[in-house]
């Protein structure tokens, strides 16, 4: 057990009735790590990092966070989802607050830190509005403030910016590295967006097959900090056709394969 | 009553868009229909009926007189109290029941098919029964009351707690809630435009039931009233208390319109 793996994966496989989603998964995390999870879509890659938040069970293997298996959800590790999941009676601050206030937090503790985090992803100003009244990209500014303000050390990404228009998602993914560099966590980003899992992931994971596999682990090794910089350095494009040749090769084959 | 404002300002040539003349204002058409309904109904009954008969004009008359009529108060409050008794005994009841119904399998199973029934069952078909249960007394009319609004409550909340989308609910267990804490700060909330609607639907049942338990039981209280009124040859008298029933009814309408409005802004986007 490396003790600089914040997440490790054993042998994990994950099956629903006769269903394999993915097996023999095996790979580890670094403390301030990003990894980029790719893959055709329906290929397990939502399915493994719910199984990284331990909210469903794993049907062989184990995932170990902080070298705790992971069977429940657990403090340190929060997730910001695909459709935001945001709960529409409650108001942009409520919001934010919600992991805290489960988590038994001093209302003082929630006094202090709901503003700090409503204004790190650029909302104040907008705490009392409800989710409804707000774009989509200010839902997920919100979503992701509720996963940051409970301080996790491990934040699972689950297509954060599949459900938001190009421009949008192109300003979040810069906001969200800026928030990154300012404050590196592990961190698991689930994405069908090439260029998002390159410029995001210090590897990406290419899963393949059904049931998935690992298919390759890319290596990025572009500098930190990135910013819009890094989308015109050489070195990405030709990251971006590695992972691209990677992926068409069985992307292909999976759209003309009967979906479940 | 759009659709005919409508039609009416479209046939009034190069009148501009969006000007429409005044007799054509929704305020205009509905009082004018008004005025020509209770003039028909005066007519008719200056015409046709003996003068006991109540009359717009006559109802006018005595409305201020019966309004502060000790007796007239003492049967409206009586009324009022025992549907906003039932109506509350029937939230909070039905409330617990229909979440229980729609989150846990077993209650639903159980209980699905009696508490259709008992939905079904008009009220008024078992109300010989409660006087026989309950005595001859407002115990009857609010065991009547509850009987009537309960169950679409409950109805209503169920389908509420069931239709709780997933997603919320993966949310509050990927933050560590269990059990009593998602019920009250997800499911709950989730539910409550079909709470709403069920006390809604509950309200005007309620009424319906305290009205119709007093004239079958002879309780003193609205109900009894318009019918102890009509029988003396009262009519308007009765008739009053006949308005102040639709203006309750129309008023707890409004009231869970504003409720909705206010603190429920989000509910009527659809979650």
């Amino acid at each position: 057990m490396g003790v600089n793996h914040r997440i490790e994966v054993r042998g994990a496989g994950k099956s629903f009735g006769s269903l394999q989603v993915f097996r023999d998964l095996n790979l580890d995390v670094g403390e301030r790590e990003v990894l980029a999870v790719i893959g055709p879509s329906g290929c397990g890659k939502t399915t493994l990092l719910r199984c990284m938040n331990g909210l469903v069970p794993l049907s062989e293997g184990e995932i170990l966070v902080e070298g705790a298996r992971m069977t429940a959800p657990r403090e340190g590790v929060a997730m910001v989802f695909q459709h935001f999941g945001l709960f529409p009676w409650k108001t942009v601050q409520q919001n934010v607050a919600y992991g805290l206030k489960l988590a038994g937090a001093a209302a003082s503790e929630i006094g202090e830190k709901v503003p700090y985090f409503i204004n790190l992803v650029g909302l104040t100003g907008f705490e009392g509005y409800y989710p409804y009244q707000v774009s989509g990209g200010m839902q997920q500014r919100c979503g992701l403030a509720r996963a940051l303000a409970v301080g996790p050390r491990v934040m699972l990404m689950d297509e954060p910016f599949g459900a938001v228009d190009a421009q949008t998602r192109e300003i979040l993914q810069f906001e969200l590295l800026r928030i990154w560099e300012a404050r590196p966590t592990t961190m698991v980003f689930v994405t069908h967006a090439i260029d998002e899992a390159v410029l995001m992931g210090d590897r990406v994971l290419v899963l393949k097959g059904r049931p998935a596999v690992v298919h390759e682990i890319v290596t990025v090794d572009l500098p930190r900090p990135r910013s819009r910089a890094t989308l015109s350095d050489p070195r990405f494009a030709e990251l971006r056709e590695h992972v691209w040749g990677t992926l068409m090769a069985d992307a292909r084959r999976a759209e003309f394969e009967i979906t479940r | 009553m759009t659709a005919v404002g409508t039609a009416l300002a479209a046939g009034q040539p190069a009148a501009g868009n969006g000007t429409r003349p005044w007799y054509a204002a929704p305020l205009a058409l509905q009082l004018a229909a008004g005025v020509v309904l209770l003039g028909a109904w005066e007519i008719g009954v200056r015409m046709l009926a003996p003068a006991y008969v109540a009359r717009p004009s006559r109802v006018v008359v005595v409305f201020l007189r019966v309004l502060s009529d000790a007796q007239f108060l003492a049967a409206a409050a009586a009324t009022l109290r025992a549907v906003l008794e039932g109506l509350l005994l029937s939230i909070m009841l039905g409330t617990v029941i229909g979440l229980a119904m729609g989150r846990v399998v077993a209650v639903e199973r159980g209980l699905r098919y009696y508490v259709n029934s008992l939905f079904a069952t008009p009220m008024v078909a078992i109300l010989p029964l409660m006087s026989l249960w309950f005595g001859y007394d407002g115990d009857a009319r609010l065991a009547t009351v509850v009987f009537a609004a309960l169950f679409s409550v409950v109805v209503n909340t169920c389908d509420g707690a069931r239709a709780v989308p997933n997603d919320y609910l993966e949310v509050a267990h990927s933050f560590r809630a269990r059990g009593w804490r998602t019920l009250l700060d997800v499911v709950l909330p989730a539910s409550l435009p079909y709470l709403l609607a069920g006390v809604r639907l509950a309200a005007g049942r309620a009424l319906v039931a305290a009205v119709v338990a007093e004239f079958f039981v002879s309780i003193p209280g609205l109900g009894y009233y318009i019918l102890f009124n009509s029988r003396t040859f009262k009519h308007s008298e009765a008739f009053v208390a006949v308005i102040v029933l639709v203006a309750v009814g129309v008023g707890f309408d409004a009231l869970i319109n504003w409720i909705t409005r206010r603190y429920l802004p989000w509910a009527r986007r659809g979650g």
